[in-house]
């Protein structure tokens, strides 16, 4: 039994790492359609904004995740305002204009900041760990728990609760009807892909004490976002929450019993056939869409 | 694609290209160039792979590289059984084998001692692996953004396992200090003009090939699908062949070009079927223009012939990957069909377009059967 309840929270602590990087793409992709490859840079940008205010300003961890909210926002913001407008009839040039966005944003930081490994202190508050039913639990990783759970309250909130939400939800369904009933869609557009950009960079400054960083970091987690997105079901965030449970137990058990490498491998394969089986996602929505 | 005076002087250009590739050795004789300009014509190549499978039938394969990369270590693990010496340890063993205590050649790397296996593999490895993931995802119409998520992850499992498996594969390192590869009695040494030569035949042959392709019927179906895949499949097409079919093609393409990279690189490394490589396929394709395989391989040869005739110091490929993002960029967004189609439009300016021959091959198919229009596909946004 010891060994299946801390199996269970080192799942439990992966998925709440992969909700976290998910989030913010599930719901660009789920409510613009738009494909954005450049998710994963917007990690990278959130962790070494982290990094650059502790090395360089002193400032910690707690007091930083509000301004890389804001700031890597606002890159989103720039980035959707610039470029994603201009192709929201051309979803598949999404990936194609996004991933060039990724491009220059990797090697603008390979640039300035260099290519080595970055390391973020973890907050001194969480460095040591705490007793949880028996167990010692690494604070940080029950804290990232706790952030996951957090955001995704609030992102439900928005989404489902708020004036905001009702008119993202109405453009999603039908731009042209939503837009007709006086909805600013190019505003809506516009702040959903700031928040789901700032979300990732809130992602990328949680993980940064856990992982090295570096300015290539982003690649594999915007194949795990999305793959967490695509399995859960688009357009369904009790989908990617599921999602991200399951895939972060599986890779858990998985790196357990062999090594991480093929953990991921399997993990990824499974995804793969699963999306074979289910093309829709476990929990697709049955948004009929025009 | 525009009648045959359209397809003669398309087929006038492509001849031209391919002229003007294999005359290159006449007036370039320094060796180091020659092997660098026959690293062009392979990355044409590839980019030609891809606008077979994403210009033409609307597959946008973000993982070309993991074909590109099995043709590579293909090529690699023959040359490399026939290094002398060849091993630092008893029975024959590639020497990073010995480094990691491996005592007997593994049964897949017995058949490579022979060349004509590993050509055949160099090809058939990628085919078979495309053909799987291509049974999975056009089975279940798994389309357009999906292919993608699924390609690149496929490039990165793929990755992790060949540097994860250093036992079998030479992991970081890759398979180096190979022998010269012999065909026929002639040596294909990376620096020399038969090398160069091998290079470009095949990239003409694919070429001219591919062109008499993309015009056939199959190719006109091809390019139906990519325009409205639910209008194809109303017609009574099984669009998931089709797809299946040019998506084992572009990878035999793209293993032919791995295993010519090994013989120009001397080496192959899990760094040829990594994110970067793909990226750059893509780029390349789009510049050039993704529907015109000429196009393709042009802008291969030019975004690498620049990026190799500037400098090859870091800073620069830094500084130079982050022009290409912002061309690759401008060129999506103004341009979506590449530089080739500025040439296309100089034409239609002097003669007007009378409707596209897979719009019509479609329509004639559709009066047969009797419907008069297809509907609109109510899943595509």
């Amino acid at each position: 039994m010891i060994d299946i309840v801390s199996q269970i929270s080192v799942g439990l602590s992966i998925a709440s790492i992969l909700l976290l990087i998910a989030l913010g793409l599930a719901i660009i992709y789920g409510t613009m359609g738009v494909i954005n490859l450049a998710h994963g840079e917007f990690v990278m940008l959130g962790a070494y904004a982290v990094w650059f205010l502790q090395t360089y300003l002193g400032i910690g961890l707690f007091a930083g995740l509000i301004l890389v909210f804001v700031l890597i926002g606002l890159v989103g913001w720039v980035v959707e305002w610039s470029l994603i407008r201009r192709l929201y009839d051309r979803p598949l040039d999404t990936i194609l204009a996004t991933w060039g966005v990724g491009v220059i944003l990797q090697q603008g930081v390979r640039l300035a900041a260099g290519a080595e490994l970055r390391y973020v202190k973890m907050p001194d508050a969480l460095v040591n760990p705490v007793a949880f039913m028996g167990y010692d639990e690494s604070a940080y990783r029950i804290f990232i728990f706790v952030v996951a759970v957090a955001l995704l309250f609030v992102t439900y909130i928005l989404v489902f609760r708020t004036e905001f939400g009702l008119q993202l939800r109405a453009i999603t369904q039908n731009r042209d009807i939503a837009r007709c009933f006086g909805v600013n869609a190019k505003r809506i557009y516009s702040l959903t892909f700031a928040y789901g950009a700032g979300l990732a960079g809130l992602a990328g400054a949680l993980v940064s004490p856990l992982k090295s960083v570096s300015p290539d970091m982003g690649t594999n987690y915007v194949v795990d976002a999305f793959l967490v997105v695509v399995a859960g079901g688009v357009q369904s965030l009790l989908g990617t929450v599921a999602s991200s449970y399951l895939i972060g137990q599986a890779s858990g058990v998985l790196a357990f019993l062999s090594d991480d490498t093929m953990a991921k491998a399997i993990v990824f394969l499974s995804v793969v056939v699963l999306i074979r089986l289910f093309p829709q996602g476990l929990f697709a929505m049955r948004v009929r869409r025009s | 694609m525009k009648g045959n005076g359209h397809i003669k002087r398309t087929l006038l250009g492509y001849f031209a290209f391919c002229v003007a590739i294999l005359i290159v050795p006449i007036f370039i004789s320094d060796a180091y160039l020659l092997n660098k300009f026959a690293r062009y014509l392979v990355f044409g190549l590839l980019s030609v792979a891809l606008s077979l499978s994403w210009g033409y039938a609307g597959i946008l394969n973000l993982g070309q590289a993991v074909s590109f990369g099995l043709g590579s270590y293909c090529m690699a693990m023959a040359l490399k059984l026939r290094t002398i010496p060849i091993q630092t340890g008893a029975g024959g063993l590639p020497d990073f084998m010995v480094w990691n205590n491996v005592q007997t050649l593994p049964w897949f790397w017995e058949p490579f001692h022979s060349y004509a296996f590993a050509l055949f593999a160099g090809i058939a490895v990628p085919v078979a692996v495309a053909f799987l993931i291509g049974w999975f995802i056009f089975r279940a119409r798994v389309s357009g953004v999906y292919v993608a998520i699924i390609t690149l992850a496929m490039l990165v499992v793929i990755n992790l396992l060949i540097i994860d498996q250093q036992r079998f594969t030479g992991g970081f390192n890759g398979i180096t200090d190979l022998t010269t590869f012999e065909l026929f009695g002639v040596q294909f040494d990376a620096y020399s003009t038969a090398l160069y030569y091998l290079a470009a035949i095949i990239l003409s042959l694919t070429l001219l090939l591919g062109f008499a392709f993309v015009n056939s019927k199959t190719g006109l179906i091809l390019q139906a699908i990519r325009d409205d895949e639910t209008r194809v499949w109303y017609f009574g097409y099984d669009v998931a062949n089709y797809q299946n079919f040019i998506f084992c093609v572009s990878a035999a393409v793209a293993g032919v070009a791995g295993m010519l990279y090994t013989l120009v690189m001397e080496f192959a490394s899990p760094t040829f079927l990594a994110v970067p490589i793909s990226l750059s396929i893509v780029i390349w394709c789009a510049v050039g223009g993704r529907a015109s395989l000429v196009g393709a391989a042009l802008g291969a040869i030019v975004v690498t012939g620049v990026q190799g005739s500037l400098s090859d110091t870091q800073a620069f490929l830094d500084t130079w990957m982050l022009i290409m993002g912002a061309l690759f960029i401008v060129i999506v967004l103004f341009l979506p069909n590449g530089l080739v189609s500025m040439l296309e439009l100089i034409w239609r300016k002097k003669r007007p377009l009378q409707g596209s021959a897979s719009a019509r091959l479609v329509a004639s198919r559709a009066s047969r059967a009797g419907q008069a229009t297809g509907h609109r596909a109510v899943s595509s946004r």
